[in-house]
């Protein structure tokens, strides 16, 4: 749910958004090329080659930003900011 | 969408459907599956409830019930809250006639489930002629009640020759009453086989249909209109047949099949009482023939890319070949108008 703080000023709105999480509205699992995400309000499917990279489970609890599993590189951290960028355009990750 | 991904086959369905009985209280002209009565063996409560369990173990995001009159199982909602208490989404295809305030009360209380409630005309004579005496109204009341929730529904309409016309009322009429419209493709499967000749729209019909679709983006059409769509409408949906890649069908006896409209012996991948939904799924010869499946005779087709041959079932009961390409996708509508313009000028 976005901050019900609807009276707060947009600063404070920004900095009360906790992090991102998966969608209600969206699901994702593990496939042998990387994650498949769908959301029930298309239906729509984002096909992610991100191999195991990221678990499926991942954006099921609330992350930051540029909160990435351990281990994964800095040039993976970059593919993967721009990954996450495309997901919350796309309304399959929200801000919290 | 990426067929690449698609082609090197998915661990299981992206969602499925489960027509959990046969029974239902209607008798419309265009059931695919000539729904009535219960049909001989259908699934125990125990049975139902296991398959939700493999499902929940396959990671199935969503199940889309159907029937029969999904209503009439009295264990139904007892399957529903299965599925929910596994994060299971799902989606229930009704005929509305049975709802009350208490059920809808009950149905709100979840987050999970999303409902169509089935409708052929925004006339009441054009909906009941195909559903039955008094089921217009009965389905209106139905979508009042859940429209004062917050469960996602929608009317779901049947294209055919006798609505085709009231399609945009009743998108104006869904509007209205605080809902979505989604239209869904005529088959010549079940009761919809007998009678296909005197429902199915006619070329000029679904080309019209396909042009006020192209400007209707809020309109939803499942995987019914993917061979007729529009370059507006590329990215709104799947465009091309799901069967055995990405979805199913389990009928109410437990038996598996590619889709809702390929429900019959040659079609059937398995069943459930011999094998589990995860076997079937991996191991039907039936499934992997349907994956493997290449549509030649549409390659050259200037529209391919957009509807990889449209839906194969369609071609099965109208030309008994699952290769044939679909005999109504929008190619084959506009090359049929030219045809009678061109034979009545002669
Ligand atoms: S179309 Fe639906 S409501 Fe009508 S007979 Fe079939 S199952 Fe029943
Ligand atoms: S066979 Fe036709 S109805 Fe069945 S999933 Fe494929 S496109 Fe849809």
């Amino acid at each position: 749910m976005k901050s019900s703080q609807s009276t707060e000023s947009a600063g404070f709105t920004r900095m009360a958004a906790a992090g991102i999480k998966l969608h209600p509205s969206c699901r994702a699992r593990q496939e042998r090329f990387g994650l498949l995400f769908y959301d029930c309000r298309g239906p729509r499917l984002l096909f992610a080659a991100t191999g195991t990279l990221i678990p499926a489970d991942f954006f099921g609890t609330i992350r930051r930003r540029d909160e990435f599993p351990a281990g994964v590189s800095e040039s993976q951290k970059m593919a993967l900011n721009k990954f996450v960028t495309q997901l919350l355009e796309k309304g399959f990750l929200h801000e919290q | 969408m990426s067929n690449k991904y698609v082609e090197m086959g998915m661990r299981s369905p992206v969602n499925l459907t489960w027509e959990v009985t046969l029974a239902c209280n209607l008798r419309c002209s265009h059931c695919l599956s000539s729904s009535g009565e219960k049909a001989c063996n259908e699934l125990t409560t125990a049975e139902a409830l296991d398959l939700v369990e493999q499902l929940h173990t396959a990671g199935v995001f969503q199940v889309n019930f159907g029937g029969g009159e999904p209503f009439i199982r009295p264990d139904f909602e007892e399957i529903l809250a299965a599925c929910h208490s596994h994060g299971i989404m799902t989606c229930i295809s009704t005929n509305g006639t049975l709802f009350t305030p208490e059920l809808v009360a009950r149905l709100s209380r979840n987050r999970l489930v999303a409902i169509q409630v089935s409708m052929d005309g925004a006339k009441r004579e054009t909906c009941d002629a195909i559903r039955g005496a008094g089921v217009f109204d009965a389905a209106i009341a139905a979508v009042k009640l859940l429209a004062a929730t917050k469960i996602p529904t929608s009317i779901n309409t049947v294209l055919t020759a006798q609505n085709a016309d009231e399609i945009p009322a009743m998108h104006e009429m869904a509007s209205s009453l605080g809902v979505s419209l989604r239209v869904s493709r005529f088959r010549p499967s079940g009761r919809g086989a007998d009678n296909w000749e005197s429902l199915r729209p006619s070329p000029a019909q679904l080309l019209a249909f396909s042009d006020w679709l192209s400007s209707s983006g809020d309109v939803r059409t499942g995987d019914s209109f993917f061979s007729l769509t529009s370059q507006e409408r590329q990215g709104l949906g799947l465009n091309l047949c799901g069967a055995a890649k990405l979805t199913c069908c389990v009928s109410p006896t437990g038996h598996m099949y590619p889709c809702a409209f390929l429900q019959t012996d040659r079609f059937e991948a398995g069943d459930l009482r011999q094998n589990s939904f995860q076997e079937i799924w991996d191991g039907s010869e039936i499934y992997e023939s349907f994956r493997n499946l290449r549509i030649h005779s549409c390659e050259e087709c200037q529209r391919f890319d957009q509807c990889h041959g449209g839906c194969p079932a369609v071609a099965w009961h109208l030309k008994n070949d699952i290769n044939g390409g679909d005999p109504e996708c929008l190619e084959r509508c506009v090359t049929s108008i030219a045809d009678n313009r061109l034979a009545e000028a002669a």
